[in-house]
């Protein structure tokens, strides 16, 4: 097959059929603005989720007259537990420094002593600030000799671990409409400007061209309008992320933020409608019979 | 060229062929007529493959309808030149191009292509139009472009549907004259019509359709 014929039909839409060129790419456009805002939304918002898993924190209370050999080899053992990432140790004057600092009173003062126990901070693995992997490293922790108590943020977690649930079921399926719709309305588009041609395609058929030469061409005519819809969804949604906050002077890199790689994500699932939107439109009208 | 060996066909319904036979040599020129909805036309499909016999065997140019499969039928049709009453010309891209088509299917080299579309167009009398687009010709030229395209891969048969149903008797006289001219260097033409002025002014074997069967009729009056 020859490539400079596929190559120029291809392109050709910008010329013989400049309006339902314009259809297809605009639909490919708006399909992608959606489903990016969307899934960077979806992105951030998770990242919302994220951060406030990061303050959740574990800490375990040490008995105490513990020896200081006792507490390193308490500290080994707790950083030994499965979905330990780090751990700091907090002696009894820290606690009331610490105590200070929130209360603004000094513990002695109040009491004569000091009844604030020495502790470990326990900072977890990212994967195991959900309330499961948490209660999991708690009854690790719990189990080790010298540790009297352990206190974490259970409830925080469990209530994170439900709303983000909730978040993930919702946005699939949001994700999911959105990705069918945008589909079927860009492979419609397509099929529409296609449908214009079904007499083009039955004479081909008639004058000898095969499935593939006749098909080939609106495939590539598909890509290129796919692929030109990204470009041009991928420039609105940087001119959004980088110069709307100047003019409205709302700072949104503070909420949402566009990595370098999405832009080009963006314009290669535009390429991607389009070519699946050619493939499924060609599909059905290249079967019709050459006499309408 | 063609031969028909009791083949019977019914399309929407209605019966077109009933064990008929029929054969076409190479060179010959055979009218095909009957009346409207005889189905002349699904005669037509049959021989380019776009209908199947439900008994019998058509072959065309070396294919034979029991054994072609769907991806063979292009490379049949690229051996006829079909020609019908509405054009089919692709109207997205001008005279030069629909010619040209042609040889883009069967991967002919550009200089080729360059060569053999500018001699067609000059047999049908239309290179200086070879910019204009199909809408900007008149109905006479427009088929005279369906001519230079079915010619220009130098098919040994061409079948024509009514190519002179939508012109106007001089434009009819046009097309024939030029049919006529490509029969002589040899070129089979299996042309369906009903214009039996037609047929007179330009006499040749004639095959009528009628109930299904194919007979040879003569005209009462010739030229």
């Amino acid at each position: 097959m020859q490539v400079r014929y596929i190559l120029r039909e291809g392109f050709s839409g910008f010329k013989r059929a400049k309006l339902s060129m314009f259809a297809a790419v605009i639909t490919v456009s708006i399909s992608l603005l959606l489903l990016s805002s969307f899934t960077i939304l979806l992105i951030n918002a998770n990242s919302v989720i994220e951060s406030l898993r990061d303050k959740v924190e574990m800490e375990a209370f040490l008995e105490d007259g513990l020896r200081n050999d006792e507490v390193e080899a308490i500290e080994k053992r707790v950083l030994a537990v499965t979905g330990v990432r780090e751990v700091r140790f907090i002696s009894k004057e820290e606690a009331a420094r610490i105590f200070e600092e929130e209360f603004g009173e000094d513990i002695y003062r109040v009491l004569d002593f000091n009844p604030l126990p020495a502790s470990v901070k326990i900072y977890l693995i990212d994967g195991y600030k959900t309330a499961a992997a948490a209660a999991s490293v708690y009854d690790d922790v719990k189990q080790i000799r010298g540790v009297e108590d352990v206190i974490y943020r259970k409830a925080l977690l469990e209530m994170l671990d439900q709303r983000a649930k909730t978040f993930l079921w919702g946005a699939l399926g949001i994700g999911l409409f959105i990705t069918i719709s945008s589909i079927f309305l860009v492979a419609n588009t397509i099929r529409l400007a296609i449908y214009a041609k079904r007499k083009i395609i039955q004479s081909m058929k008639l004058i000898g061209a095969t499935r593939s030469f006749i098909r080939t061409p609106f495939i590539v005519e598909g890509l290129v309008q796919g692929c030109v819809g990204g470009l041009f969804a991928s420039g609105v949604v940087f001119v959004l992320f980088n110069y709307l906050e100047q003019w409205l002077s709302v700072p949104m890199s503070d909420f949402v933020r566009v990595e370098v790689f999405a832009y080009g994500l963006i314009v290669g699932v535009g390429c991607l409608l389009g070519f699946l939107g050619s493939v499924l439109s060609i599909r059905r009208f290249i079967g019709e019979s050459v006499v309408s | 060229m063609i031969e028909l060996h009791e083949v019977s066909v019914s399309f929407d319904g209605q019966l077109v062929l009933e064990g008929a036979d029929f054969a076409l040599k190479a060179g010959d020129f055979v009218y095909l007529v009957g009346q409207t909805g005889a189905g002349k036309s699904s005669l037509l499909r049959l021989l380019y493959m776009d209908l199947k016999p439900q008994r019998g065997t058509v072959r065309v140019a070396g294919f034979s309808s029991s054994s072609i499969t769907r991806r063979e039928i292009p490379f049949l049709r690229r051996r006829l030149g079909v020609v019908f009453q509405d054009f089919k010309l692709l109207e997205d891209r001008d005279v030069y191009e629909n010619v040209a088509f042609a040889l883009y299917v069967t991967n002919t080299k550009q200089r080729e292509v360059k060569k053999r579309v500018l001699l067609a167009l000059a047999d049908v009398g239309l290179s200086h139009k070879r910019l204009q687009m199909p809408h900007e010709l008149s109905g006479g030229e427009q088929q005279r472009v369906v001519i230079a395209r079915a010619l220009v891969n130098s098919p040994p048969l061409l079948l024509a549907d009514e190519p002179t149903g939508n012109l106007d008797p001089a434009s009819s006289n046009e097309i024939m004259e030029l049919l006529q001219k490509i029969n002589m260097r040899g070129t089979a033409i299996l042309m369906a019509t009903h214009n039996y002025d037609l047929v007179k002014r330009f006499p040749a074997r004639i095959v009528q359709l009628k109930d299904g069967r194919l007979m040879d009729v003569e005209l009462k009056e010739k030229r």
